[in-house]
């Protein structure tokens, strides 16, 4: 920075900071440094606006209904409210404030589901108690209008609905979760094909829909792991396909992915049990590198006392 | 080879001096020898004990391991070994809080291997350069020329041994032998008085030795560049160390800020790419005769503003050549080029045919015989530097000398001696019919002149005259004043009656007449210059250089070539000259009116060193004459006390300290002894004065093109850096990750910064001025500047474009990015939402990350691309210096490419790499 004059002597700095004789600041002149300033004003002012034009083109070519490309986000993943650090859940049943924070997380995430929530016909729709075919509601964008959504009644959810017991089994150590695919723009989940399934499964197999089951990870938590009940719609584990394909946030800005709550009825208490859940569909994949794609696992480490 | 006496110096000399005095009886008695016996085997076991063995002490070389830790903790290093150690601690923290991180690790092994790596192709490149060196002195032939004292005082002439004290110097007195020194002719025996360091070779080595290694131009500069980048590195690091700790980062992810702040500050590939830059040309310069033993020598010859070159051998042909001639009152010149097959003067006198027959017969030298199909200029000579040059003339003027000397058989011969000053022999003529004996003489003029009494003019004999003898004054001192050694010429016809076939000729009773000969003419011989000099100087005027020369020549004759080569112009006049011009004593001349000057050594050894500074400043063209080697030490001092940078040629073991001193020593490689070319820099392989000017042009291109090559690798450091300070302060997905950057520093950048050493030169090269050391530094304001705030922000404006495209492309829209960074990062957090409403897991949103990353690496190769094209040049339009000129940088571009093209596509499944295929 120094135009070589400053570097005489190290005494001189303060000279170099300001010059009285020359009135020069830092090795230049007022009229200099505010050449200097309004080159880069101009100069930088001109390459941000070069940057918003470029970024606002870019933005024309895409669309605000539905992401020009889905390769990243496909096929989806498969989630769990409530939603916890290192997926393990941990509480002690006796003690309410061990579980609290996992009973908010399901009001909160539940308060969407209410009943008092769905009455506005202009946006939902009944689609019925049991799973039917996809609802394809017309083109991607908002030349009709926003889309209507179909309604998911809380009370589908029995013990795990939170609307009967608050705590949603937790101060019985019978943990409930509720278990979402996650939404993905018109996505539309292939019921899967009858043989690869496991039979617990086929008991209550229903063509358009993507059951959800939930085993021990590990072969030796199988006996620990107890009774496992689904709560879904119309009674079926499962997610109907009426609820697909999702038109996005624009067009169905409430919309209500469907749930099926899990819950443990009969755990082993003070050991960890790694439970690992699945939703099955023939498009639907899993990956050994994104342990979230179509199947979660979870910790539950219940305490006694 | 002598064992030699002691040392030089003041302090020592008088002990010396007390030897050369000493009778031999008492030397006996100084050194318990005898002159017949030698010392007994006892004794000199003793003291080969007490002196070690007769032989230099070498110098002390760097152990090989420190050289090569040196390479691997100097320069950035030691900031890629900190990230490294960060990266590892973080790991180890992180390792044991939770499970799996093992991305840290990574990137620790990845700067170790970096550092590693980069310190191992240094070294190897350095040690390369060495073998280069030490091949090359076993490949050059030692030949030494018979000659005695050269390696130690660059007289080329031998000089004579006898037992008598004629000098206070022991460099002068002649009964003294030196080690190191040959023998030419004759026996003699000797007593040793000093062995191994002790010797005159050996102070002169150790003084050599003792002269610090100065750092080159190249290293100050470099060293200046590390420490402003690692300046920059540095407190942009901690600066942001400390907005993230204050923004309420953890400490351990802003330690993961600061390392990836110093990598993608440290143009990691760069020192590789600077060597490798060097070495290239150093190779280019060994072509044209240049062998660069330092790396960094090749840039300091481009900054080279004065050159102080020997006359001998650099400036001229080394060989004593006919330059005129003068017969019938008329100076004739010849040529004086390398390769003459002709003379094209005018031959047609009767008076040229008897001189041409006295210079072919009255000459001892003769060719070795098998050359006949060299052309004559080359073949090898038996004889003196002057026969030499009077045989190779007649034999080039007359054809083969060899057989008109049978046809004039030789019956008698007195060979030149330093009393008499002549040569002469007596010769049967070729003609039949005449029976008379030719008598032949050649001589110093004046002597010749004496013994004369007539002079041919134009094939007749006439009376010499004062008129002529008036002439031949004039004639002799015009060639005397062109610095040229004048022989004169004469013969006579012995009278057949008294000088019968029969006639024995008695040599040392010289029983035929050696006066009132017939003078015949003059020849002047000179070490002409080079051909290729004069041009050579040229260039270096232009380029801003001043060319000195430094010589032992009288000052007449180094006067004389310096005017024809144009070390000292033809307009330009010495003090002396205007004196003449004006008709005014030496000391009423304004000093500054003359700008050449010519310097005797006599003078010089007298002047304090103020004066021979205003010398240097005040005259633009300088020759110092008669001076010895150790004035050259001074007059290097006198030159970089003037700031300037001094490349100092050289043959002799005295000139190692000068050599030693100068920023650059070049040292003869034909003539150059061993001691010279290890103290020098570099070695002229074909002794040649042009070769150096070459060598210039090479170091300023390297200049210009580190300058370029720097330009080019700082360019994307902002944008490799901007990512992480936008990353730190807007907590967007973080846009380009550690290990990218080092792909894009080491990978794709490597080889295009490395094709810009190819870069041709631009117009202007050698007609600028040689660069200032202390302003016209490698990075300067302008270049930092331009690379980092103006194309820097460029390409990082672009690389963003590339990034928020992506990210828009995918379903998070540039609004959705801002602030996310903690959300985005949590690996619980498995329902991500995007700006469409769909949700994301933790893995698809690392994956859509490393799509970002190679994005944006694309996109800065694909600049850097343009970037490339852009550093092509910097003074001469792209058209000028045109596109396709240099091949090389179109092997870059594909090779940037191709590289980009196999990471993305390639490698996109390796997840430690982060790349992923783009669609």
């Amino acid at each position: 920075m120094a135009r070589g004059k400053a570097k005489d002597g190290d005494g001189n700095w303060k000279k170099f900071i300001w010059n009285s004789e020359k009135k020069e600041l830092l090795g230049r002149t007022g009229g200099s440094w505010f050449k200097i300033l309004l080159f880069y004003v101009i100069f930088y002012g001109c390459l941000a606006g070069i940057f918003i034009g470029t970024i606002q083109v870019m933005l024309l070519t895409v669309s605000e209904f539905e992401p020009k490309y889905q390769d990243r986000v496909a096929p989806p993943g498969l989630t769990q409210v409530p939603q916890v650090q290192k997926t393990e859940i941990s509480f002690t049943a006796s003690d309410p404030r061990s579980y609290e924070p996992y009973v908010r997380n399901l009001d909160n995430f539940l308060r969407d589901y209410s009943d008092e929530q769905q009455t506005e016909n202009i946006v939902f729709q009944d689609c019925g108690d049991t799973p039917t075919e996809y609802k394809e509601r017309g083109p991607y964008n908002d030349g009709q209008g926003q889309k209507k959504v179909c309604k998911f009644k809380r009370e589908w959810l029995d013990n795990c609905s939170g609307l009967n017991d608050p705590t949603y089994g937790y101060k019985d150590g019978k943990p409930c979760i509720l278990v979402k695919l996650n939404r993905i723009i018109g996505f539309k989940p292939q019921a899967p094909a009858n043989e690869s399934l496991p039979p617990e499964i086929m008991a209550k197999y229903n063509p358009n829909l993507i059951p959800v089951h939930c085993v021990a990870k590990r072969e030796e938590d199988a006996d620990k792991i107890g009774t496992v009940e689904y709560f879904g719609m119309g009674g079926y584990p499962g997610f109907g396909l009426q609820y697909y394909p999702y038109y996005g946030k624009l067009l169905q800005p409430r919309y209500l992915q469907p749930l099926v709550a899990v819950q443990f009825t009969n755990l082993t208490y003070d050991v960890e049990v790694r439970v690992e859940c699945r939703a099955y569909g023939q498009n639907i994949v899993y990956s050994d590198k994104d342990r979230f794609q179509g199947r979660f696992d979870i910790k539950f480490d219940i305490k006694s006392s | 080879m002598f064992p030699d006496p002691g040392s030089l110096g003041n302090k020592n000399s008088s002990s010396l001096m007390l030897c050369s005095l000493l009778s031999t009886s008492e030397l006996e008695m100084k050194y318990g020898t005898s002159i017949d016996k030698g010392l007994s085997s006892a004794r000199a076991a003793e003291i080969l004990a007490r002196d070690g063995p007769n032989a230099l002490t070498p110098p002390k070389a760097t152990p090989e391991i420190v050289k090569f830790l040196k390479q691997m903790i100097g320069g950035f290093s030691i900031l890629l070994w900190i990230g490294a150690g960060f990266s590892w601690i973080s790991f180890g923290i992180h390792n044991y809080k939770e499970a799996s991180r093992s991305h840290q690790l990574y990137l620790g092994v990845v700067l170790a291997l970096v550092v590693i790596l980069t310190g191992i192709f240094a070294y190897y490149q350095e040690a390369k350069s060495t073998n280069i060196m030490a091949s090359f002195s076993k490949m050059i032939p030692q030949v030494r020329a018979t000659v005695d004292n050269s390696s130690l005082t660059g007289e080329s002439e031998p000089q004579s041994r006898s037992c008598d004290f004629t000098h206070e110097n022991p460099l002068e007195t002649r009964n003294i032998a030196f080690y190191s020194t040959t023998c030419v002719e004759g026996t003699a025996t000797g007593i040793v008085i000093n062995t191994g360091d002790r010797t005159i070779i050996g102070r002169i080595a150790s003084l050599a030795s003792g002269v610090g290694n100065e750092k080159t131009p190249i290293a100050i500069e470099i060293e200046h560049f590390v420490y402003l980048v690692a300046g920059v590195a540095i407190s942009i690091g901690v600066l942001f160390f400390i907005i993230s700790v204050s923004m309420r980062y953890k400490i351990l992810d802003s330690i993961i800020f600061l390392i990836g702040i110093i990598v993608a500050n440290v143009p990691e590939g760069l020192l590789a790419t600077v060597t490798v830059s060097l070495s290239l040309t150093a190779k280019r310069m060994a072509k044209k005769n240049c062998l660069v033993k330092n790396l960094e020598a090749v840039e300091t010859l481009g900054s080279t503003s004065i050159i102080c070159s020997d006359k001998t051998g650099t400036l001229t042909q080394n060989r004593m050549t006919v330059a005129h001639l003068w017969f019938d009152n008329q100076i004739y010149s010849a040529d004086t080029s390398e390769d003459q097959t002709t003379q094209p003067f005018d031959q047609s006198s009767p008076t040229w045919t008897a001189l041409s027959k006295i210079v072919t017969l009255c000459n001892r030298a003769e060719f070795r015989p098998g050359q006949e199909n060299l052309p004559i200029m080359k073949r090898v000579v038996v004889g003196d530097a002057s026969e030499t040059a009077l045989l190779k003339f007649s034999e080039v003027i007359l054809g083969d000398v060899m057989s008109i000397r049978a046809q004039n058989r030789k019956v008698a011969e007195i060979p030149f001696n330093s009393t008499n000053k002549f040569q002469l022999s007596i010769h049967e003529t070729d003609d039949p019919q005449d029976k008379r004996f030719l008598l032949v003489m050649k001589g110093a003029p004046e002597r010749i002149l004496e013994r004369c009494s007539t002079i041919m003019i134009n094939g007749k004999e006439e009376p010499l005259d004062s008129e002529k003898a008036e002439a031949f004054q004039t004639a002799y001192m015009e060639l005397g004043g062109m610095g040229e050694r004048v022989l004169g010429f004469c013969h006579l016809y012995l009278p057949e009656n008294e000088f019968p076939e029969t006639f024995q000729f008695d040599t040392d009773s010289m029983n035929f007449p050696t006066s009132n000969l017939c003078f015949v003419g003059l020849l002047s011989m000179i070490d002409p210059p080079r051909s290729t000099v004069p041009d050579a100087v040229s260039k270096c005027r232009s380029a801003g250089i001043k060319v000195i020369m430094v010589t032992g020549d009288h000052p007449i004759t180094a006067k004389a070539i310096a005017k024809s080569v144009g070390i000292i112009s033809a307009t330009s006049e010495t003090v002396e000259d205007i004196a003449k011009r004006l008709n005014i004593p030496v000391e009423q001349v304004n000093r500054r009116e003359a700008t050449a000057a010519v310097v005797n050594g006599m003078e010089l050894k007298d002047m304090s060193s103020e004066q021979l500074d205003e010398i240097l400043r005040n005259h633009t063209e300088i020759v110092f004459a008669r001076t010895s080697p150790q004035q050259k030490l001074i007059i290097v001092e006198g030159c970089q006390r003037q700031g300037a940078v001094v490349a100092v040629t050289g043959d002799g073991v005295n000139d190692s300290p000068a050599l030693k001193k100068a920023d650059i020593g070049i040292a003869m490689g034909i003539a150059g002894s061993d001691a010279a070319k290890n103290a020098a820099d570099m070695v002229l392989l074909d002794d040649n004065f042009a070769s150096i000017v070459t060598g210039v042009e090479e170091g300023r291109l390297i200049f210009d093109n580190l300058k370029k090559t720097i330009a080019y690798t700082l360019t994307k450091n902002i944008a490799e850096l901007c990512p992480f300070l936008i990353y730190i302060i807007a907590s967007i997905p973080m846009p380009i990750g550690t290990i990218t950057i080092l792909f894009i520093d080491l990978g794709t950048d490597i080889i295009p910064s490395v094709a810009l050493a190819y870069e041709k030169a631009e117009s202007d090269i050698m007609n600028r001025r040689p660069r200032n050391k202390r302003r016209d530094r490698l990075v300067n304001q302008q270049l930092a500047v331009y690379s980092y705030l103006q194309i820097g922000i460029m390409q990082s404006v672009g690389a963003f474009v590339t990034y928020f495209t992506v990210y828009a492309e995918q379903g998070f829209l540039p609004s959705t990015l801002l602030g996310v960074r903690v959300n985005w990062e949590n690996n619980a957090i498995n329902d991500f939402e995007d700006s469409y409403g769909q949700q994301w897991t933790h893995y698809q949103r690392m994956y859509l990350q490393w799509t970002g990353y190679t994005a944006f690496f694309v996109s800065i190769t694909i600049q850097q691309v343009a970037d490339l094209i852009i550093r092509k040049t910097r003074r001469n339009s792209i058209f000028r210096q045109g596109l396709f000129r240099n091949k090389v940088i179109w092997v870059g571009i594909f090779s940037q490419i191709g590289i980009a093209l196999i990471l993305t596509y390639g490698l996109g499944h390796v997840t430690a790499l982060n790349f992923t295929p783009l669609r």
